[in-house]
């Protein structure tokens, strides 16, 4: 046998091993804290209450709603359609497809903004895209979409094209529609309060 | 695009570009390799030449190491890798086929493009066949099509099926492939020689 073969042996058999015995690289997968640093500066990882209730309305396939809360808050009131993955639970393997996914908004929320960051920030760090926070929480989405208010008469005109998207939104989501004076009892007690006068109507006809 | 880190995001023109180059030189390498005569590749069978084996094992070995070693030093981004899923029952029985479609007609699809760059007759014929057999597997294949999907394993690595590490695999790996090298050695010493 010549001895390129066997150098050429001992060379593979050689860079194989070296494989074997290099140190475990410490492989966090996390993205580099510079390019990570930018990501949390960039604002456009926040959607307003308008624009997440604009895309429900519409029924864009393309969002899908996380709730990091608690399940006990999630059952006593969430937004239509949110999916809801407490905190704590966040990094389970379970749920990772369903928090990165191609070419769909996953947006987290929680009661305000504290929660739903530290959820972005977890997730994101792992160099997820798509991901965004609902500013403002399940708090902002009350005062916005379920019971918008009415802007003072000073406003400029958008604000007013705002709070007609409001009282619409809040008509679509079961809230207190235009009533705004009204606006004092429990929301999660005029959801039902509507449905049940759905339930009349078709009383009515028998 | 691309999983080469190390230079950033590789745009997907460039990709095509770079696949081409690669292409090229696959080809050139292929036909360096004596690759384009159906000669030599059925040698293996016969026992009288075994440079497809050794080839292949060595490119294969090469690509191994290559990659586990970028991987370590953080130039490849192993998740975006492509990892073909196994259909253990069709691939055996299609590499059976394909054996005896590489004995028969004395290429694989890959060589036969080989010999008909260099203008061999048998590589054209066997080109053209090829393509009639594309056409005649596609018309059958409602019929095969249970058996095509036959023994899904999904996207797994050998290394993940064992359940050892990458590293250990590719030592055995490359202890085995040294055996493979030493045996057909020994093989090809005492099956007469054949001159073409």
């Amino acid at each position: 046998m010549s001895k390129r073969y066997i150098l050429l042996a001992i060379v593979l058999i050689g860079s194989a091993f070296g494989l074997v015995v290099l140190p475990n690289k410490h492989d966090t997968n996390q993205i580099p804290a510079e390019e990570f640093l930018i990501d949390i500066y960039n604002p456009a990882r926040f959607l307003s209450t308008h624009q997440v209730a604009k895309r429900l309305i519409e029924r864009d396939p393309s969002i899908f709603l996380v709730d990091v809360r608690t399940p006990s808050e999630f059952e006593e009131y969430s937004i239509p359609g949110a999916f809801n993955i407490p905190l704590e639970n966040l990094l389970e393997e379970e749920w990772a497809d369903y928090l990165s996914q191609d070419g769909v908004d996953v947006v987290l929320f929680s009661n305000g903004d504290i929660y739903a960051d530290q959820a972005w920030t977890l997730i994101a760090q792992q160099g997820t895209k798509n991901l965004y926070i609902m500013k403002g929480g399940v708090n902002q989405w009350f005062s916005t979409i379920i019971q918008p208010v009415e802007p003072p008469e000073t406003a400029p005109s958008e604000a007013f094209d705002l709070y007609a998207f409001e009282k619409a939104a809040s008509i679509y989501f079961g809230g207190s529609s235009a009533n705004v004076e009204s606006a004092t009892t429990t929301p999660t007690k005029k959801t039902v309060v509507v449905r049940k006068k759905k339930k009349k109507a078709a009383e009515g006809g028998c | 695009m691309g999983p080469l880190t190390y230079f950033g995001e590789i745009s997907t023109e460039w990709n095509y570009v770079i696949a081409i180059f690669i292409g090229m030189a696959f080809g050139y390498i292929m036909e360096a390799s004596g690759f384009s005569s159906s000669r030599k590749l059925i040698g293996v069978f016969y026992g009288y030449d075994f440079a497809v084996i050794r080839v292949f094992i060595t490119a294969t070995l090469v690509a191994i190491i290559g990659l586990l070693y970028m991987g370590y030093f953080g130039w490849i981004d192993y998740s975006v890798l492509f990892v073909h899923p196994t259909f253990i029952f069709s691939a055996t029985i299609g590499g059976v086929i394909m054996g005896f479609g590489f004995i028969i007609g004395g290429f694989c699809p890959g060589t036969s493009l080989c010999a008909l760059a260099i203008g061999k007759i048998d590589g054209w014929v066997f080109t053209v066949a090829l393509f009639v057999g594309i056409f005649i597997y596609s018309l059958v294949f409602p019929f095969i099509e249970p058996y095509y999907n036959m023994g899904d394993m999904g996207h797994i690595t050998i290394s993940e099926y064992l359940n050892i590490s990458n590293a250990w695999f590719t030592f055995w790996f490359a202890l085995i492939s040294v055996a493979i090298f030493y045996v057909t050695s020994v093989i090809r010493k005492k099956v007469k020689e054949v001159r073409y």
